[in-house]
């Protein structure tokens, strides 16, 4: 469905300077440094995958996704979508593509949701039956029905979400960019736009690709996960081999009012301890040692003051790889 | 034909929203243009004419002009405001649609605070044909050419804005190329280009040719010299210089940078 062979992306970077004359001589300029966004890059996507594409930032994630749906022209290298080049045919590749960008609405902003609806429908020439029934379904799915005629700078940020991703659909595209789609979204609004992604991959066999910072969108929704660092794939492979590779510890901090005596701690799923003092800080893996469990072990070795407990972030995660 | 309507309602009704800024922006528009023109007509009272035009025959010049260029600003404002796409990567969002960029930009908005200026460009454009008091036949030649000359003059204005937009592709920001491109230009044809020097008349003929758009075919239609070509190159020039500027654009295109995000 998706194919990049020895994908390239390299921007010349001009030294710019101020005023007339400056930009003048920068457009003409010779100095400049080159940065290779992305480096070589190859993979494949069947339809139905609903893979995430991580990295830190500035890796290349985005340069990716905008040459996939034809924003960007590579350097060199090749890119199949739904088996046509999006460079050379964006349009018919327009059609076939719903985009999602989280920073950024694709909605007008001054008008009502509904209007952004009407005006894509008309520009991708959804017939009036099938509009009907776009609109109820994702009325059932997203609950849209009760913002559509509010303007879009009213909305909350879930709310507008919702909407944009509901507004990438219109057209029933066979394949989705996402890009940081739960940016910024409290636990709410994360948990029901995830769900709404789960079912357009499972039920409608829609070919998905998200990036995102957040390890629990990939834990819950990608069944592969390719990992891009300095413009370049360092890992592509199931859930299950990210885990091998790294783990994907969940930590815990314990704080004791006297720090226990403890000195062997044997417990199945626990991969580091770590004492900062009073604190103890425990990554463990999820799959194996429930939460619950290990609150459990860490109440019998002393007296808690206070616990918390923390999602590893994505950049501690990818640093893990090396 | 839909779509388009579609998004140019959509765009209008956006705009509505804010309907003090736009009352307040055009009526200062319209008035600042005036003013110009007033300052003009008390220099020209003063001395009789400019180079061999009165003022009534610089009037028409200014007119033409005048209409075209706000028109120029009120359909094509986001093509002459580019380098906003360009910043804050919002050319993005133009891409990933089926259909064509360019018509999206054109479609995105519309800055009718400068409808003040087009109408003063017509009031100066029927008190100068009054006031030259022609008959007949020359009179019919003018009117019949007006819109003509006046289309042209749009599309000169679209392409130059055009041209400089697509700069944008390399440098990002454009505002300060836009004072040689389109200002100072646009500010030049308000009056008969034998009062500039050579190198900068051989300009607005050629890479620039804003000289297209009243003078040339004005020379004519007042029978200050010229001959029937002098009617027939400005649309050619035109639509040339229209197409020059659209393959540049889609050369552009292909820069793109975007931004990160």
């Amino acid at each position: 469905m998706i194919e990049a062979y020895m994908l390239n992306k390299h921007f010349k970077i001009y030294e710019t300077k101020k005023g007339f004359i400056g930009s003048f001589a920068s457009l003409l300029s010779t100095k400049h440094h080159i940065v290779k966004a992305v480096n070589d890059i190859s993979f494949s996507i069947e339809e139905g995958e609903f893979v995430g594409y991580i990295g830190p930032n500035g890796a290349g994630k985005s340069t990716t996704i905008k040459m996939l749906s034809g924003i960007l022209h590579p350097t060199s290298g090749e890119i199949k979508v739904g088996g046509l080049s999006p460079q050379k045919r964006r349009k018919e590749v327009a059609k076939k593509i719903g985009i999602v960008f989280g920073q950024r609405t694709q909605l007008w902003w001054d008008l009502p949701l509904r209007d952004s609806f009407d005006i894509l429908k008309e520009m991708y020439k959804v017939p009036d039956g099938k509009y009907q029934q776009f609109l109820k379904l994702y009325d059932d799915m997203l609950q849209i029905g009760k913002f559509m005629d509010t303007p879009v700078r009213k909305l909350s940020l879930g709310q507008r979400m919702r909407g944009d991703l509901a507004a990438a659909m219109i057209h029933d595209p066979d394949v989705l960019f996402l890009d940081e789609p739960t940016i910024g979204l409290d636990v709410n609004a994360k948990t029901s736009i995830r769900a709404f992604l789960k079912e357009l991959n499972q039920k409608e066999n829609k070919t998905i690709l998200l990036t995102t910072h957040d390890m629990d969108d990939i834990e819950q929704l990608c069944s592969r996960v390719i990992v891009i660092n300095h413009g370049q794939i360092v890992l592509d492979g199931t859930l299950e081999d990210l885990r091998r590779n790294i783990g994907l510890p969940s930590v815990m901090e314990i704080l004791y009012r006297v720090k226990p005596n403890i000195s062997e701690i044997s417990l199945n799923g626990i991969e580091k301890m770590k004492w900062e003092e009073e604190k103890l800080v425990i990554d463990y893996d999820r799959s194996i040692l429930s939460s619950p469990h290990l609150l459990q072990n860490v109440t019998k070795w002393g007296e808690p003051v206070d616990i918390q407990m923390k999602e590893p972030d994505i950049e501690e995660v990818i640093q893990k790889i090396y | 034909m839909n779509l388009y309507i579609k998004l140019i309602s959509g765009s209008l009704r956006s705009r509505m929203q804010y309907k003090m800024n736009f009352l307040v922006s055009s009526l200062s528009y319209g008035l600042i243009m005036a003013v110009d023109f007033v300052l003009l007509a008390a220099i020209l009272q003063r001395f009789d004419d400019v180079k061999g035009w009165n003022l009534y025959e610089v009037g028409l010049l200014y007119g033409i002009s005048s209409v075209a260029i706000t028109l120029y600003r009120v359909f094509c404002v986001e093509v002459h405001n580019f380098e906003r796409y360009m910043i804050e990567g919002e050319f993005d969002s133009l891409l990933i649609r089926p259909v064509s960029p360019l018509s999206l930009l054109l479609t995105r908005n519309l800055d009718l605070s400068r409808i003040g200026g087009t109408i003063q460009g017509i009031l100066i454009l029927v008190i100068s044909i009054i006031g030259l008091n022609i008959k007949n036949v020359e009179l019919f030649l003018l009117l019949i050419y007006l819109p003509i000359s006046i289309l042209s003059g749009v599309i000169i204005c679209f392409s130059l804005g055009l041209l400089t937009a697509t700069i944008a592709f390399w440098t990002q920001r454009i505002k300060d190329f836009q004072t040689f491109t389109l200002y100072a230009p646009f500010n030049a044809a308000n009056y008969p280009m034998n009062i500039y020097p050579g190198w900068l008349k051989i300009i607005f003929f050629t890479v620039i040719p804003v000289g297209f758009m009243n003078y040339t075919p004005i020379l004519f239609l007042l029978n200050k010299g010229g001959t029937l070509w002098n009617l027939a190159l400005p649309p050619a020039v035109a639509f040339v210089f229209l197409f020059l500027s659209l393959r540049f654009w889609h050369f552009g295109i292909r820069h793109y940078h975007s931004t990160g995000s």
